[in-house]
């Protein structure tokens, strides 16, 4: 199954995190919510690069990078596809997935910059997000 | 011409206008395939390089090469490839925008009528108006499906989105970026806003001080170009001694650095030798450039 680009992806052009990486990082959330499962094709590089107005180089980027890391595989006149959920994809090491929660920490940091909220303050409510979830 | 080498190579390329440099030995190679942003402040040189690209300004010193040939000496055939939008088209304001197309394209061999009928449909562009009776952004919008016309492998456009509106901004980018798909074709264009470049550019030149200070690819310059927030328990130095800083600033225990040259390693070596904690934050290009140009 093949879905529109533009309903999987959504791109922020004039972000600091480049937009190959934002789709790196889109990607690997959807694999690991279970929205795209072994098997799926992410859309053509050119099907995405025009239905996300962005260049194509940049989509060409973000799948290698996904190829490279074992999250898809190139299937030859096909596409991209998402891999079987193989050793590499559920065991990532721990440094690893911490990485993959940089971005959005930086993101956090920033904002709570802004609203001049002390490193503490900020972890303080993180904690408790954090019970909110695990009290679940 | 061979896709595999530089749609244009300029080579230590300096440009003086009555005694004032404006380009300073400059270097510059694209790649074909590429679609290059040419960012640089108010005054930087832009439509200077561009026109010395196209062999339209003699530079005094240096090579410029453009379809592997030299600019200055462009054969018919090498034009033939190349299409240019300046950034004040001049049209012939008597003449229709009709026989306008017509003129234009009887120079050409190779010229696509019903690409520039869609075009022209698309853009709403009025085939019976007189160029003379048209808006700047109608006329750029014009002169622009008049270098699209005999479908070019290499495309200069100066400034070309400056006076068109946000909705034929983004026709134009589409344009743009359709030519990207087709992977052959390059495209290069100065702009100073940054949004624009960052959708469709794959690659971006910063011309500062008469030379090209960055190219490479977007990704990478915002990979590379992050603002670090120190905070330490002891009070910092007055001048941090590092490689790659662009700017920093610095107030007892705080400390803003800029660096060109962002790596784990770096953080690290931050992190023990001052005993730092450090926070990294993304630049996006209107702030990288920013940056940069913080004399």
């Amino acid at each position: 199954m093949r879905m529109a680009a533009e309903f999987l992806f959504q791109v922020f052009p004039t972000s600091g995190l480049p937009i190959y990486r934002q789709i790196v990082d889109q990607v690997r959330r959807h694999v690991a919510s279970g929205r795209f499962r072994p098997g799926d094709f992410l859309p053509s590089v050119r099907q995405a690069a025009l239905e996300l107005e962005i260049n194509p180089m940049t989509v060409s980027k973000a799948y290698s990078l996904l190829e490279r890391d074992g999250i898809v595989d190139l299937v030859r006149g096909q596409g991209m596809r998402i891999a079987e959920r193989n050793e590499t994809n559920g065991n990532d090491s721990l440094r690893q997935r911490q990485e993959q929660l940089l971005p959005l920490l930086r993101q956090v940091a920033a904002e709570a910059y802004q609203l001049s909220l002390t490193g503490k303050q900020v972890r303080s409510l993180l904690d408790g997000v954090i019970k909110e979830l695990d009290g679940k | 011409m061979n896709r595999e080498e530089n749609v244009l190579e300029m080579r230590a390329v300096s440009k003086m206008y009555s005694g004032r440099s404006v380009l300073d030995r400059l270097n510059l190679d694209i790649p074909a395939g590429s679609v290059v942003g040419l960012l640089g402040k108010n005054g930087a040189g832009k439509t200077t390089l561009l026109r010395c690209a196209l062999g339209l300004a003699r530079p005094q010193h240096g090579s410029v090469t453009i379809l592997g040939e030299p600019a200055w000496n462009l054969s018919a055939s090498a034009k033939e490839h190349i299409g240019y939008v300046p950034q004040n088209p001049q049209l012939y304001p008597w003449m229709q925008v009709r026989h306008i197309l017509a003129y234009t394209g009887s120079f050409y061999l190779r010229w696509n009528p019903t690409l520039v009928d869609r075009l022209v449909r698309e853009w709403k562009i009025d085939l019976t108006r007189r160029a003379g009776t048209l808006s700047v952004g109608e006329l750029q919008k014009l002169a622009i499906v008049m270098a699209l016309g005999h479908e070019p492998d290499l495309l200069v456009l100066d400034e070309p989105v400056a006076s068109l509106d946000p909705s034929a901004r983004r026709e134009f980018l589409k344009v743009v970026l359709a030519i990207a798909a087709g992977g052959s074709r390059s495209v290069i264009f100065s702009t100073h806003i940054t949004s624009d470049l960052e959708r469709v550019a794959d690659r971006v030149a910063i011309l500062q001080g008469g030379q090209i200070s960055f190219f490479g690819e977007l990704g990478e310059l915002k990979d590379q170009i992050k603002l670090l927030r120190l905070t330490s328990t002891n009070t910092f130095p007055e001048r941090f001694d590092l490689p790659g800083i662009l700017r920093q600033r610095i107030e007892g225990n705080h400390a803003l650095v800029t660096t060109r040259s962002h790596t784990p390693e770096l953080i690290g070596q931050i992190e023990s030798r001052w005993h730092a904690t450090v926070e990294v934050q993304d630049l996006n290009l209107e702030e990288i450039f920013l940056e940069l140009h913080d004399d």
